[in-house]
Formats: C-alpha cells, structure tokens, sequence
C-alpha cells in the first residue's frame, strides 16, 4: 500500500467503515508506519473528543409536547390523503387533462407578464392538488401562516381567516410565480380548494375575472400586493371571496 | 372520528417522535440558535408527517434527511452567507495530515463547540452525523445527499480545519496567559 492511498483510508479506518480485507493491508502498512500511526492516534483522539466534549442539544421537552398537539388526528382542520381521497380522484383527473390542455396551448402564444403569471400561477395549482401537496405549512392559524410565510419571503403577505364567511384557512405554502417566490395561501370551500397566490405588485389593478381549463381565476392589486385566486369554485362564490379578500384589513 | 387518521398519528408518534432529539441536536447545530432549532424541526416534523407513508426501513436517517432540507432551506432564506460554497458535491483529494495532538489534548469544552460552530456548514453536518449520531457514511450521503467520497473528503477536511481551528483558539488563550 502506498502511502497516498493509506492517508486516503485512514478517516475510513478509524471510522470502522473500512471492509475486511483493505483493513487488514492498511495494518500491515502502520506496523511498518510510525509516522501513519501516529496519525491514525491523531484522528482516533480527535473523534473521541468530539464525542465526550462537544455538546448534544437535546430537544426541549415543550417541543414534544408542542409536537404531539399539532400532528393532526382528526381530518378537520388539517385534511391529509385519507380524508380526500373521495373527491379528489375526480378532481385530479380533471386536473390532469386541464394540465394537458395548458400544456399544448403555452406553445401557441407568447404570453405577455401577467398571462405568465396566470399561467403559472394555474400550473401550481394543479400541481399541488394532484401531488395532493397543498401547503407546506398546515393551519387555520392565520398567526402560524404569517410568519412561516414572512421568514421565507422578502415580503409579509396579509393573512387572514374567512371561516365565518365559510371559506377555511388549511395553511400556505411558497411557490415561483412570474419569476419571483409567492406566498400561496391556501382555503377551502365546501369540497373546493382556493389557492390564493400573493406578491409584491407596483400598480393598482382592478379586480379581473378570467375562466381556463375550467378553473376560474380572479385577480386584483391592493396595499401593494397583486392577489391572484385560482378554484374550481364557480365564478359567483369565487367572486364573493376575492371582494372580502380585497376589503379585508 | 376517524381511525385510521388516529391510528396513523400513534404509528407516527412511536416510529418518528423517539428520534426528536437527534432531530433537534442536527437542527441547532446547523441554525446554531435555539429558537429557530425549534421552528426548523418544528416545520420538519409536520412534513414528516405528510411523508410518513413514504417512510421505508429506519426513521432515524430518514427523519434526519427532512430536518437537514429544511435547516437548508431555512438558511437559504434567512442566512444564505452561511451557504456559500456549499454546492460543491465534488469529492476532493482527501488530504494525508492529521491533526496535530497538542491543541486537541488542551482544548476544553467551550473551545471545541466553539471551533465546530464555526465551521461552515458542510463539514459541521459530516461531523455532527458522524460523531455525534454515529451514523455510518451511508447513511451521511443519503442524509446529505451526495456520494460517499464526498462524505469521506468532508469528514477529513472537516476534520482538519477544525484542528486548525483548535490550534488557532489554543494558541491565542496562551497570549493572553
């Protein structure tokens, strides 16, 4: 064994990661070694000091507690695979022709900014319903969203809960749209989910209903953000929710 | 209510929750502050969640590999510095000298959390999931998701700037003897 390829071995050696057989050679060129022997000490010194002097931080006890109440048990509030799987069978298949369909039309125009972010922002939204991978944060907290979604952004969407107008805040995730991170907040009304893409945006917009691929999507501008809404919610309750999305807070 | 929701928590709360600790050890180690330790695995355990299904042979590694991608992308976010460099997946020559003994035999605790915080982050995750967890280099590349040579070049790398850096701290305190 040269000694190039005995100083490569030596972290596997000490590491007990070495096979039989290539540990036996490397012994043979220690005993003859001094100077690798040494070395070899060297490195068992520096694992055995690591291991008994560098701190294990081990989690808080508040932490597993914090823990086991928020993994969801029950469907409401946090609606994993099992509960959906009903209805979102037809919904993702739709979906995945409406997929399809986007697919083709984007070939046959170029589409200026905001039809990119239309676009876009409906190319998410089917994504995360049939990957079933709706939000990265779980919660009808809007006090949770929030500051999930502002460590993760370079700007601080407005969250808010409109159950009591019947639209569920599930949680928010963050997304590319148009070139830039969104906030994406996520609700549901009856069986439908409503995806709420938010971003920084200049000009005021008024508000601006569009129908693709049978999904319907609302979009308006305010406080210095741009609101996209992408459902399959008909148009009329779609309409009720970006009118109290525009006049909330 | 619904069973297989409550039955799918309690498999989740005996496979995944015993290994908190090692989750948040990697966690605080990679934030290297408390609070966001927390948050980190705090986020990390809800999507292991989400994934639970997905879960295959040990939890210990697996749940580890969600905690590193999301102290990744919580350092991309909020520290991305502390990233630079650290792309690089590329196994280096390992290089042949040890560490000198002198500063390791000196150094106390305070030194030697202080010498491993301040490596990047790359070679701070090799030794933290070596020693630390005891986890072999298989498990280290699945984790950390690159190939096992590069998990020897950085624990050896790793290994040896934070010699250096022991040195360092060990001889600048005999300064100010």
């Amino acid at each position: 064994m040269t000694r190039e390829e005995a100083g490569r071995l030596l972290h596997a050696y000490v590491d007990g990661e070495l096979d039989a057989a290539k540990s036996l050679e490397l012994e043979a060129h220690l005993a003859g070694n001094p100077a690798a022997r040494a070395a070899c000490e060297r490195l068992r010194e520096m694992s055995a000091a690591i291991r008994s002097r560098a701190d294990y931080h081990a989690a808080p006890a508040s932490l597993a507690a914090r823990l086991r109440a928020s993994v969801p048990a029950a469907p409401e509030g946090a609606p994993r695979r099992v509960a959906w799987r009903g209805w979102l069978k037809p919904a993702a298949a739709f979906a995945a022709a409406a997929l399809l369909a986007w697919g083709t039309a984007i070939l046959s125009l170029r589409p200026g900014e905001d039809e990119r972010i239309v676009q876009e922002a409906l190319a998410s939204h089917v994504r995360a319903t049939l990957g079933n991978r709706l939000f990265d944060v779980a919660s009808s907290d809007q006090h949770t969203v929030k500051p999930w979604l502002s460590a993760r952004l370079a700007f601080s969407p407005p969250v808010a809960d409109f159950s009591t107008h019947g639209f569920e805040l599930l949680g928010g995730r963050q997304d590319y749209v148009g070139g830039q991170s969104v906030a994406v907040l996520v609700y549901r009304r009856r069986q439908h989910v409503i995806d709420v893409f938010i971003r920084p945006a200049r000009e005021k917009k008024p508000q601006q209903t569009l129908t693709r691929d049978g999904f319907n999507i609302e979009s308006f501008a305010r406080g210095g953000m741009g609101f996209w809404l992408v459902s399959d919610l008909n148009r009329h309750e779609l309409d009720d929710f970006a009118r109290l999305l525009a006049a909330a807070p | 209510m619904n069973e297989a929701l409550s039955e799918r928590k309690q498999r989740f709360e005996e496979r995944v929750l015993p290994h908190l600790d090692a989750a948040f050890n990697l966690a605080r180690w990679l934030t290297r502050n408390d609070h966001d330790a927390e948050d980190v695995v705090q986020e990390a355990v809800l999507r292991a969640y989400r994934f639970f299904d997905g879960l295959r042979g040990e939890a210990r590694p697996w749940l580890l590999a969600i905690v590193r991608n999301s102290c990744l992308s919580w350092l991309q976010v909020n520290r991305p510095v502390e990233l630079a460099g650290f792309d690089d997946r590329a196994a280096e020559p390992i290089e042949e000298n040890s560490p000198e003994t002198l500063a390791l035999r000196q150094c106390d605790r305070r030194m030697l959390n202080e010498a491993l915080a301040a490596l990047s982050a790359q070679f701070r995750e090799a030794l933290i999931l070596r020693e630390l967890e005891d986890l072999s280099y298989k498990d280290i590349a699945r984790i950390t998701d690159v190939p096992l040579g590069t998990v020897m070049s950085r624990l050896a790398r790793g290994r040896r700037l934070l010699a250096e850096s022991l040195q360092a701290i060990s001889n600048a305190s005999q300064v100010h003897r």
